[in-house]
């Protein structure tokens, strides 16, 4: 037997309606980054928090540093070095950086050696050291709130580091970051790795896994498929293991059949509230049948756009045209009805109503007309059977079918659900804002070809996305953002993926 | 679910189905526990005193009655308590599901109670058959008002309800207190003057069956309204849209539901259940406003309405358990000779373990938790030692819920 430092022996767990693991075994080294590949609901973050020690197997059992353990909580699983970063970060929004890492753990001092207080110069000293030391910069003193995802992130691995742990957990880290960003991240994973410790990384990113890790699990549908060296096996056959059948790793798109003008938008400029332009003067149109993608780095005033035009945010000047029609200052719902759908990029704050079963979530777009309501009266068997036939047709998975309550539903199948819904509605105008985030290579797919195939009914759609490969693959017509300026229009084919990197990164013509 | 019933109690915490139904029930049983250990202390029986209870309130015959009374007028008198609590309740339910928190019911009940008893109460000679629909129209007006307008200062002003509220009770307070002493007190009681029994909603000295009843009737509007935001909530789209708004704001906003209407509609609704309230309560079961009180029952109807768990139907079955006690205090203090606050105090112990539902479903889930460890570990044992196959799951079931408090 090899000395693994982490190993699964027979793990099964099942949750009300679906077997989330069954009978998987395998082990990981010291030392290795070990990445978890599978489709949304493969079972893989299931795995990581039996690991983790928030949830119990039903049967199997564990071995972490060649001892048999059995976790009740994330404390026992910390108290064995183990960390774990999750997909929805776990800080306080008004502590600092510094005050976040070292809660539940405060180095302690007494003032005036009586009163117990917390040492927060100690604290602030101790994580700038460790920042340096793994390279993960950060202000101890800042607030998280006012700090983007990325660092959160970099604090999320902090808050582990700080914990001694050993065996570090990524959930899904680079879904939220930018293309500059995973790079840094995956730097920072490969650092880490040469300082002996052992991560294990849950991803459906297939080029990440050849980037970075030694050896890789395959999960689908619950089942363990095979453990494999990543240099011994192409991506091909990766994804081909991971989805179950033979995917299409290239999506085919026919040359546009643009028609008349559905949207315009002219001199946008949206301030926040204290008056500070987060979109200067933005003007672009998007014809029947075209694409148009917004390619930027993160919080340079994508969604402030999107979030305007469906009216969200209030616009402070220029003017927002549909179909001929000044909607500028019309209500949400007048926008909506004139033919505005949304995919909006915080899913489970904006996009669902987490607490409503499934059935009502997807019809939340169609409740208040007929048959789904009559007469301010709800139907719900038209509810239900609206939510049967998407279920269907998007495969969204849930425990129970309609009567899920959205909460239990993971990620992935949450925006499955968010994107049927909208696209269903076959408006003339459709935003999508980063519509594959958290999704895995099937479902991509399956979105993208959802997305081309509202552009051949004819849909104007506005694409916008932190994937800078999906702008690539899927837009007619790319707009780049920074600091809420829109800095080029171009068609696509004129553009290379450097040169709208470039853009980006706010390089200026001329 | 049978798989439920095997897990004994903490399978029916861990329930979907069951879970709120059980901890409702749970509380109770402890309550009914705790409080005969209370009176055990005191020296009294607690199985007398909890008879003495229902025997005050009509639902089981007292040793003796009084000229004209009997069982049933006793029963009628618990109904017309029973009303405003129950339409109370139902008022901080309609707040709590669009996600409002009305902490001013008792002056929204307050406030219309005072404005019908002073515009209906105080004309003489006025048909019952106007009288009684006008002060249910004030009731609704007034209460109505108030709550748009506590709705109306959160939307245009950004102003907590919670905040507000309470403000405003005290304001009503002070106010309605100041006229009923100054204009309206009655020298001897230092209250209000009674009003006209035309315009209670209190029939009272009915004979029934050769007793003397006050048939009060606020209960039928209080059912009524029960089954209306029972409707409204599960059937109608504007139900939808503010459990949509109490849920999540976000995505209410997202989907076009104008959340700031929405707010104040329902702050308003709550107002008008609140309003129902306050003129079943002033003008049916009191008859009478003392000054500068607010009535405790504003905020006992917030704990009756999650004992309930904030819904309509088990609002019904919360506020009928809770008014027991309040309407049977009186009987219970003579008969046993107890101080009658002691009513108070029971409430209090249910209305707590009421609130620790959550706890409760936690402990459930973690005996589940317990049991299934239990059980896989049995059958590990069993499977390395074949000669032994029920080693340890019928120990490891035995133990049902009973150990949980």
């Amino acid at each position: 037997m090899e000395d693994y430092i982490v190993e699964f022996r027979h793990i099964t767990k099942c949750f009300p309606g679906i077997i989330a693991n069954s009978d998987v075994s395998f082990g990981i080294k010291e030392g290795e980054v070990f990445a978890l590949l599978g489709e949304n609901g493969a079972g893989k973050s299931t795995l990581m928090s039996i690991l983790f020690g928030m949830y119990q197997p039903d049967a199997g059992e564990m071995y972490v540093k060649g001892q048999k353990v059995k976790f009740h909580s994330a404390n026992d699983a910390t108290a064995m070095n183990i960390g774990m970063v999750h997909q929805h970060f776990k800080l306080v929004d008004n502590y600092t950086i510094a005050e976040n890492i070292v809660l539940g753990m405060e180095p302690m001092t007494r003032r005036f050696g009586i009163f117990p207080s917390v040492d927060m110069d100690k604290a602030n000293k101790e994580i700038a050291d460790l920042s340096r030391e793994y390279g993960l910069e950060v202000n101890p003193t800042d607030l998280i709130q006012d700090v983007p995802v990325s660092v959160r992130q970099r604090v999320e691995i902090l808050k582990m580091l700080y914990r001694k742990a050993e065996i570090m957990i990524f959930d899904e880290p680079t879904a939220v970051l930018t293309p500059s960003e995973i790079d840094f991240l995956l730097k920072i994973i490969d650092g880490m790795r040469a300082a002996g410790k052992t991560i294990i990384l849950i991803t459906h990113k297939i080029e990440e896994i050849k980037q970075i890790a030694d050896r890789c699990a395959i999960l689908c549908r619950g089942k363990l498929v095979d453990v494999l060296n990543v240099q011994d096996a192409s991506a091909q056959e990766m994804a081909n293991m991971m989805v179950g059948r033979e995917v299409d790793l290239v999506t085919h798109k026919d040359p546009a059949h643009i028609g008349k003008e559905v949207l315009n938008v002219s001199h946008l400029t949206v301030e926040n509230e204290h008056h500070f332009p987060l979109v200067k003067d933005a003007s672009f149109s998007i014809h029947s049948g075209e694409i148009f993608a917004i390619a930027g780095v993160s919080g340079n005033g994508q969604t402030q756009i999107s979030d305007a035009i469906t009216g969200l945010l209030p616009i402070a000047s220029g003017t927002v045209t549909l179909n001929g029609k000044d909607i500028t200052n019309a209500s949400i719902r007048e926008r909506a009805k004139a033919g505005i759908s949304y995919i909006p990029e915080d899913r489970q704050s904006t996009g669902v109503v987490m607490d409503f079963t499934l059935a009502e979530n997807l019809a939340l777009r169609r409740y208040r007309k007929e048959p789904y309501s009559r007469h301010n009266i709800l139907n719900f068997d038209k509810i239900r059977e609206n939510a049967d036939s998407l279920i269907e047709k998007y495969d969204i998975r849930s425990g129970q079918g309609g009567k899920s309550i959205v909460r239990s539903m993971s990620g992935g199948n949450q925006q499955k659900a968010i994107v049927g819904r909208e696209i269903e509605e076959h408006t003339d105008l459709i935003i999508f804002v980063q519509p594959t985030r958290g999704l895995d290579i099937g479902a991509i797919s399956n979105i993208h070809s959802q997305i081309l195939k509202e552009r051949e009914r004819g849909a104007a759609i506005l694409l916008i996305s932190l994937e800078l490969s999906e702008v690539m693959q899927l837009a007619d017509t790319i707009g780049v953002i920074f600091g809420g300026e829109l800095l080029k229009i171009a068609p696509a084919d004129s553009l290379t993926t450097n040169e709208v990197g470039q853009y980006m990164m706010g390089v200026r013509e001329g | 679910m049978n798989e439920n019933k095997k897990k004994g109690l903490a399978g029916l915490l861990t329930s979907e189905k069951w879970a709120n139904f059980t901890v409702s029930v749970l509380a109770i049983v402890l309550m009914l526990i705790t409080s005969s250990i209370m009176l055990l202390v005191m020296g009294k029986d607690p199985v007398v005193a909890f008879k003495s209870f229902l025997q005050g309130c009509g639902m089981l015959p007292k040793a003796s009655y009084g000229g004209g009374s009997g069982m049933l007028s006793d029963f009628f008198d618990y109904l017309n308590i029973l009303a405003p609590m129950l339409l109370a309740s139902l008022s901080f339910i309609v707040a709590f599901k669009t996600g409002l928190f009305n902490i001013g019911i008792s002056g929204q009940m307050l406030l219309s109670g005072f404005t019908a008893t002073v515009m209906v109460g105080y004309i003489k000679d006025l048909s019952p058959w106007i009288a009684k629909p006008l002060v249910i129209l004030i009731g609704i007006v007034v209460g109505g008002l108030m709550g748009a307008l506590i709705g109306f200062l959160k939307y245009q002003f950004n102003i907590h309800e919670v905040v507000s509220t309470i403000m405003v009770n005290y304001i009503i307070s002070y106010i309605t207190g100041f006229y009923i002493n100054s204009k309206y007190v009655d020298m001897l009681t230092r209250s209000s003057r009674i009003c006209s029994p035309a315009a209670r909603l209190t029939w009272t000295k009915v004979q029934i069956g050769g007793v003397s009843c006050n048939i009060p009737l606020g209960v039928v509007i209080a059912l009524l309204c029960a089954f209306i935001v029972q409707f409204i909530f599960s059937r109608t789209v504007f139900g939808f849209e503010l459990k949509a708004v109490g849920t999540s704001r976000g995505c209410a906003r997202y989907i076009g539901v104008n959340v700031a209407n929405s707010m104040v509609m329902s702050m308003a609704l709550s107002g008008v259940f609140a309003g129902l309230a306050g003129v079943t309560y002033y003008l049916g079961y009191t008859n009478t406003i003392v000054p500068k009180t607010l009535p405790g029952m504003g905020y006992d109807a917030i704990a009756v309405a999650l004992l309930g768990n904030s819904s309509p139907i088990g609002a019904i079955f919360a506020s009928a358990i809770v008014t027991v006690f309040q309407s049977g205090a009186n009987y219970m203090s003579s008969s046993i000779g107890v101080a009658k606050e002691i009513a108070s105090l029971i409430t209090g112990i249910l209305l707590l373990f009421a609130a620790c539902g959550e706890y409760m479903k936690i402990l459930g889930a973690r005996k589940v938790q317990r049991d299934e460890e239990k059980r896989i570990t049995a059958r590990q044992n069993a499977a390395a030692s074949p000669g032994d196959p029920k080693a340890g799951p019928v120990g490891g079931d035995k133990e049902k819920g009973g150990n949980e408090r």
